[in-house]
């Protein structure tokens, strides 16, 4: 359970960083710049543009980052007005309103086209601090050892054994206050554990590695090994964690808001459009509910599609 | 084998003594401190919040001393009325009350008062643990044992038209948030179609008394058949959403853990062995591909969890997940400790189980 070597059984295998020199292109006639001109990084956007399902979701990803920034300039009404809606409890989807209107007929589309820059800003904005502390935290970790690694980790057993949840539930109540800044402090600070234990499987396996051994061998020193040789290797499995990290603070933002212990009340945000809606849900006025949480859903997929694109991208293992 | 769970029980103590710093801690750090409930009620004077203070070994604005004070009142090591590590009884505080110890803190099951239910917490946890449980363990079965299927089906017949499916199926529930495919579903089979009920465990019409308390095991005798079938209708949505989104994460999981144990060279040795190819799958294949299927399904305690509060919350089941909330929302600082803590234990003895199991899966692991 708590053993340190739990996290080298990670479903991404360890070596997926190792880098290989073999799995080049086929080499033109001038050998010396095609080594020069195809990097790792560059062999991955390759594979990356190969795997269908990940363009269609970048796509998708884009759009709705697209939507996210023109929308609410372009949406046809304000999203907090209130005109009063016409039915009670809200009119269905129309030509006037395609995603129909809340109780008090607010239109859900515009609702939707303005909760999603703040969707995607807590998403990306809290995993990018996870992602910092974690990294951070692992290098040091994997980079140290002994007593430091001892320390560090069983601090990330504890964060795991406490279902994640709840503690975020805890301190969104406690130092939230429906500000988006807080949430997202609050969300990076907690979830930076499943990143730290990662980066410090990669550093134990990387660290015994024939490159890192040669550089050991010509005697460039442990800063530079482990900044120049070890991390830029070790980040390709971090990356994919991190897109499906992204994706679940997407979901987890909406969650949290829909109880009502996330993000103001007045501002609209999908989490809480699903938070007012789920009291009208026995009117049977679905769209209320059904359009926010498509957003979300869509969102998520898209992520999802990119993250597994990534994870076979980052494969160095996989053929080009 | 007994020696190692010995062994495994005895590490899981720090961890622990670890997860009760968390949950003390959280408490100190709550705006307006621990008293934080009285401060909203005018009829409640100074001094009464005082006394309850002391009682329970808390402090007003406390130094960091004094939170160590607090933290050792609170475990039971400490004894406030005393002063001192020694009890009324004489003995060191910590022991058992026949011993000669203390009657105060969690280690003499003493967890504190709920303000808001105005129960002791560890009454009010233990009464409302069935409902999660049940729901917890009947979602986890089913999903687990749907997704061994489908993982090691689509697995088998690699890109077929079966496959296909199951990929696509399992990127879009994966996707899906939990809560609101909670609230679609009880907008179709409760709202529309009306034939599962949306809310709570049993119906109150017919309800004894509350789930899994002792009226209601009398009851439940009485006719197994009208109240064991209630719960199960109410269980039907929960349980549904709580797999819908599990199952497909986790078949993935096992589609892949069943590929990698299928390239393997004992599989092919076995094949060329000439044995039968169900033999092969089912003993070579598949028993090795439950490696880390087990480990998945242990840390995934922790994420069930989590999906019981969001499952509670959607579908008002009185469950830990839905006293969380309503404990969070009274700000009932005892309450909320208690929760996490049992939460966090539940984890790390499924995680034990898990141990135990993989040694029974793996003839490889010996354990002494």
């Amino acid at each position: 359970m708590f053993k340190p070597e739990s996290a080298d059984s990670l479903p991404i295998p360890a070596s997926a960083a190792t880098p290989s020199l073999i799995d080049g292109p086929e080499l033109p006639v001038d050998v010396e710049v095609a080594l020069e001109s195809l990097n790792q990084w560059q062999l991955a956007v390759k594979r990356f543009m190969r795997h269908r399902m990940a363009l269609i979701g970048l796509a998708m990803f884009c759009f709705i980052v697209l939507v996210a920034i023109i929308g609410p300039i372009v949406a046809p009404y304000n999203p907090i007005d209130i005109p009063g809606a016409i039915h009670q409890g809200g009119d269905g989807p129309s030509f006037t309103h395609p995603m129909g209107t809340d109780d008090a007929g607010r239109d859900v589309y515009t609702m939707v086209v303005n909760g999603a820059h703040i969707s995607l800003a807590v998403g990306f904005f809290a995993t990018v601090i996870a992602g910092i502390i974690g990294i951070i935290v692992g290098s040091i970790s994997g980079a140290a050892g002994g007593v430091v690694d001892n320390l560090l980790m069983r601090l990330v057993d504890v964060t795991f054994a406490v279902p994640l949840l709840f503690l975020i539930l805890v301190a969104a109540v406690f130092f939230g206050q429906g500000s988006m800044v807080a949430l997202i402090l609050i969300f990076g600070i907690l979830q930076w554990g499943l990143i730290a234990r990662l980066v410090r499987a990669q550093f134990l396996s990387l660290r015994e590695a024939d490159f890192v051994e040669a550089a050991r061998a010509v005697g460039v020193g442990t800063m530079r090994i482990t900044f120049r040789h070890i991390l830029p290797n070790a980040l390709g499995p971090v990356i994919v964690v991190m897109t499906l990290l992204m994706a679940s603070n997407i979901v987890l933002e909406a969650f949290v808001s829909f109880l009502n212990f996330g993000i103001a009340a007045t501002e609209p945000t999908w989490g809480n459009a699903l938070s007012n809606a789920q009291n009208a849900m026995g009117d049977g006025n679905w769209w209320w509910a059904f359009f926010p949480g498509m957003a979300i859903a869509l969102t998520v997929i898209s992520i999802n599609f990119v993250g597994d694109g990534l994870h076979d991208a980052l494969d160095p293992r996989a053929r080009l | 084998m007994t020696k190692y769970i010995i062994r495994r029980l005895l590490q899981a103590i720090p961890v622990i003594f670890l997860i009760s710093i968390v949950c003390f801690v959280l408490m100190l750090m709550a705006p307006g401190g621990p008293q934080a409930q009285f401060n909203q009620n005018r009829f409640i004077k100074p001094e009464q919040v005082d006394l309850w203070l002391q009682h329970w070994c808390l402090v007003r604005n406390p130094s960091p001393p004094d939170m160590i004070k607090e933290y050792a009142g609170w475990l039971g090591v400490w004894n406030c009325q005393t002063q001192s590590f020694i009890s009324e009884n004489g003995g060191l505080n910590f022991l058992p009350s026949f011993l000669g110890g203390g009657v105060n803190g969690m280690l003499h099951g003493d967890w504190g008062i709920s303000i808001y239910l105005n129960q002791p917490v560890l009454d009010i946890i233990l009464g409302r643990l069935p409902v999660t449980l049940l729901l917890m363990v009947t979602a986890w079965i089913i999903w687990l044992t749907l997704a061994l299927i489908l993982g090691v089906v689509a697995a088998i017949r690699r890109y077929s038209f079966f496959d296909q499916a199951a990929t696509l199926f399992s990127y879009t529930f994966y996707s899906l948030p939990t809560f609101w495919l909670g609230l679609m579903l009880i907008e179709i089979f409760a709202v529309t179609l009306h034939w599962f009920p949306s809310q709570l465990i049993q119906s109150p019409r017919i309800s004894p008394g509350p789930f899994a308390s002792a009226v209601w095991w009398q009851a439940f005798w009485t006719d197994p058949g009208l109240y064991g079938w209630d719960v199960a209708m109410h269980l039907v949505l929960p349980v549904t959403t709580l797999v819908a989104v599990s199952v497909a994460g986790d078949s993935r999981f096992v589609r892949s853990a069943m590929l990698e144990s299928l390239n393997q060279d004992y599989v092919r040795t076995a094949r060329a062995k000439g044995l039968s190819e169900r033999r092969v799958i089912f003993r070579h294949a598949f028993r090795n591909a439950l490696l880390p299927i087990i480990t998945n399904g242990a840390l995934e305690v922790a994420f069930l969890f989590s999906g019981a509060i969001v499952t509670e919350t959607i579908f008002s089941l009185q469950g830990m997940g839905y006293l969380y909330i309503q404990g969070l929302q009274a700000h009932d600082y005892f309450l909320l400790m208690g929760i996490v803590f049992i939460g966090a234990i539940l984890v790390v003895v499924f995680n034990l189980v898990a141990d135990v199991l993989y040694a029974v899966a793996d003839p490889r692991i010996r354990y002494d």
